[in-house]
């Protein structure tokens, strides 16, 4: 943050403060103090929105994301009158293939966002509390009269606002592009779906959010915090999948092995690659915007026979990607609960 | 010579001349005769009979002769014509012979005997002719068909050949006219096209078919159709007899005509079937056989209905039970109806939902999640 700035506010805030806290104590002060309480808080979130917003930083990560979200839904547009087949059971969900189309030279939509949403998440959060340690800011924010969560609560929330708002606008753009290009309006269950897409997104990107503002409290150096939340996020979508691929060939059951090996099999690769944060997000998402998607594993005989193609209402298919939902929302309370626990523990000194 | 001889040559004269007294007052007549070869004639009624008549002059001097006919009956028409024109009298000339032609039209209203007509020579001789009418003469029509009887069920077509035949001496045209009940359709078809009446000379036949369609709902039994043809003088009737079988018709469906449900994976539920006699004869065992995916438990009850009446419908209650591992979606599960004579299917469309205790455990995994950050926060924020 800019300290002048920064200062000015707590100056303020310092000065309301202290005419409030004064001799009288009881009910009426305590909801006053409460209510300043707030009022501060309110203020860093505000402080901490508008410095994201106005960072080069932030800028040239939404011109490279609005780019190439424009790029992959120039892509959709183009072949969306071939993507409508006959006798499709998603036939009727024309709008939501703006989202998961592609022509083979640029990624849909959904998958833009899940290769670049951690890089938003990792970018606004790598250097929340260990760049305000070493400028010395820090120690002076925590000398007001707040307290101490406050800060990584408002630093969380700020930067989770920006991530919204930019995730929604760039949602409801592709959409209003879309409405306008194929001129057949969504109809509500679709935009249902995308809105769930879109908070599900959002969700994802605040999981990579809150692991990078744990390595900017872990760590004092900015790099090495930024590093390490690139690392993982390289981690996860480059070398894990080589492992899981090797694993995958040092277990493959031979072309003799039983009904019952294979499915073994196929359920410890699912397993090993639902421990990354990016499959679950892909799995999720393509299930929120196909509906035709009736089940994520292999499908038994018995359980194919007398099935109808068509597609699931959302509520269903909600419920069949639950699994993936609860475990990003649960990664990214953890997340966060981590970076909590260690920012609380924290000495924190003035230089 | 002596007067006896002289007695004796006058016996001889006289006994053979009064004997024969008779004869020889006809060949004195006879000197005019008529004659034709065929003296007594068959004929039917309606037909016509031409005689050839000669009349010859045996005399030694010219004759003239008047001629006329005698027991014509009434309504027959005669003519005696020669030479082109209708006669009353005729002159010959000594030893020839004149050649007379009679006509006689004989009515088709007749009966059936011995006419005699005589052709009178007038003061010098007769020629009886005998007319035997062979049959009783008609002023009638006919209607026939060779099969006045036929089966078939409600989606058939019956098609009648009848004869319509005019047996009066006049052209007729006839009405074609059939009483039935409502819904039956009828057609009359003559020289392959639909008609609703027919001119026909006398004396000829023309063919009808008549084509019956019966209403779709007709209930089986035995039909009688009368058909008639009427002029202002005449009319022909015709009694069609249609047996109409019974048809078997089945239909499965639910009382409110929805074929869905849901159903959530593994529980079961009970959905309504009804099955409707939509035929005219009754149905017996009746089997309600469902045909479900793999792992379902579909029972029906009662399994067999023993009879269902033409048009009456029973209720029959299905509990399907979804399989646990059945995936979210739709499912198709069939329902057979199936007695001796025909079977009958409805397909049921049912949306599997997933259980929602997965739901509710991924909630409660969440809220552990979030109690968990409120307890840090109660920890650590707020000292």
């Amino acid at each position: 943050m800019n300290v002048s700035i920064k200062k000015s506010i707590l100056h303020t805030l310092f000065t309301k403060a202290g005419s409030l806290i004064k001799p009288n104590r009881g009910n009426q002060v305590a909801s006053s103090r409460h209510q300043y309480l707030n009022n501060a808080f309110r203020a860093i979130v505000f402080k901490e929105v508008s410095d994201h917003v106005r960072s080069w930083r932030f800028i040239i990560l939404v011109a490279i994301i609005a780019l190439t979200c424009f790029g992959s839904l120039y892509a959709a547009l183009s072949v969306i009158d071939k993507a409508v087949k006959p006798n499709d059971p998603e036939g009727t969900f024309i709008f939501l293939k703006l989202f998961t189309l592609s022509d083979g030279t640029l990624p849909s939509y959904a998958v833009y966002i899940s290769f670049l949403g951690p890089l938003l998440g990792i970018s606004l959060g790598f250097d929340a509390i260990n760049s305000e340690h070493n400028r010395g800011t820090l120690s002076r924010l925590l000398a007001q009269p707040i307290h101490r969560d406050y800060i990584l609560n408002a630093k969380f929330l700020g930067s989770l606002i920006v991530i919204s708002v930019l995730l929604f606008a760039l949602g409801f753009l592709v959409m209003g592009i879309g409405l306008i290009a194929i001129g057949i309006p969504p109809t509500v269950e679709e935009f249902m779906r995308i809105i769930a897409f879109i908070l599900l997104s959002i969700v994802y990107v605040a999981f990579w959010l809150n692991l990078s503002i744990f390595f900017s409290v872990r760590f004092r150096q900015t790099a090495t915090s930024a590093l390490s939340g690139i690392a993982v996020w390289l981690f996860f979508s480059v070398f894990y999948p080589m492992i899981i691929t090797m694993v995958s060939k040092a277990f493959q059951p031979s072309e003799f092995a039983s009904a019952h090996e294979i499915a073994g099999y196929e359920r410890l690769m699912s397993v090993m690659l639902y421990l990354l944060p990016n499959q679950l997000f892909s799995v999720a998402t393509s299930t929120l915007l196909m509906p035709s998607i009736r089940s994520l594993g292999t499908l038994s005989m018995e359980q194919m026979t007398g099935a109808l193609p068509g597609p699931l209402p959302i509520g269903q298919s909600l419920m069949l990607v639950w699994a993936q939902v609860t475990a990003l929302i649960a990664a990214t309370v953890l997340c966060f609960a981590l970076s909590y626990v260690s920012f609380m523990r924290k000495e924190i000194r003035s230089r | 010579m002596s007067s006896r001889t002289k007695w004796f040559i006058l016996l001889i004269i006289l006994i053979p001349g009064g004997l024969s007294a008779h004869s020889y007052a006809r060949s004195l007549s006879d000197s005019i005769t008529l004659f034709t070869p065929y003296t007594r004639i068959s004929v039917p009624p309606g037909e016509s009979v031409t005689y050839s008549i000669d009349l010859i002059n045996n005399t030694k001097s010219l004759k003239k002769v008047d001629l006329y006919l005698t027991g014509v009956p009434k309504d027959w028409v005669s003519s005696l014509t020669s030479g082109g024109y209708t006669i009353g009298q005729v002159s010959v000339m000594p030893g020839e012979q004149r050649n007379l032609t009679l006509k006689v039209n004989i009515p088709i209203r007749v009966n059936k005997g011995n006419y005699r007509l005589t052709v009178v020579a007038k003061d010098y001789t007769t020629l009886p002719v005998t007319i035997n009418v062979s049959e009783q003469g008609t002023f009638k029509t006919e209607f026939t068909t060779d099969q006045a009887n036929m089966q078939g069920n409600t989606s058939s077509t019956f098609n009648f050949n009848c004869d319509l035949k005019n047996l009066t001496s006049e052209k007729q045209s006839y009405a074609l006219i059939a009483k039935t009940s409502p819904g039956w359709e009828i057609s009359f078809r003559a020289n392959g096209k639909q008609v609703t009446s027919v001119e026909i000379e006398p004396n000829n036949s023309t063919r009808v078919t008549i084509e019956i369609k019966p209403p779709a709902n007709t209930p089986a039994g035995t039909y009688e159709i009368p058909v008639k043809a009427v002029t202002s003088s005449t009319s022909g009737e015709l009694s069609l007899q249609l047996v109409i079988t019974g048809t078997y018709s089945m239909n499965l469906t639910t009382p409110s005509g929805l074929l869905s449900t849901h159903l959530t994976a593994g529980e079961s539920k009970r959905i309504e079937l009804v099955v409707i006699n939509t035929g005219s004869t009754i149905l017996n065992k009746v089997n309600i056989v469902p045909i479900a995916p793999v792992n379902w438990e579909v029972t029906c009850d009662p399994k067999t209905i023993d009879k269902i009446p033409g048009g009456e419908k029973v209720n029959v209650t299905v509990t399907i039970k979804a399989d646990k591992k059945a995936v979210p979606g739709d499912y198709v599960t069939n329902f057979e109806a199936q007695t001796q004579e025909l079977v009958t299917k409805a397909s049921f469309r049912v949306s599997v939902k997933t259980s929602m205790v997965w739901g509710w455990v991924g909630m409660l995994i969440i809220s552990t999640a979030l109690g968990s950050v409120y307890y840090l926060f109660r920890k650590y924020g707020r000292r």
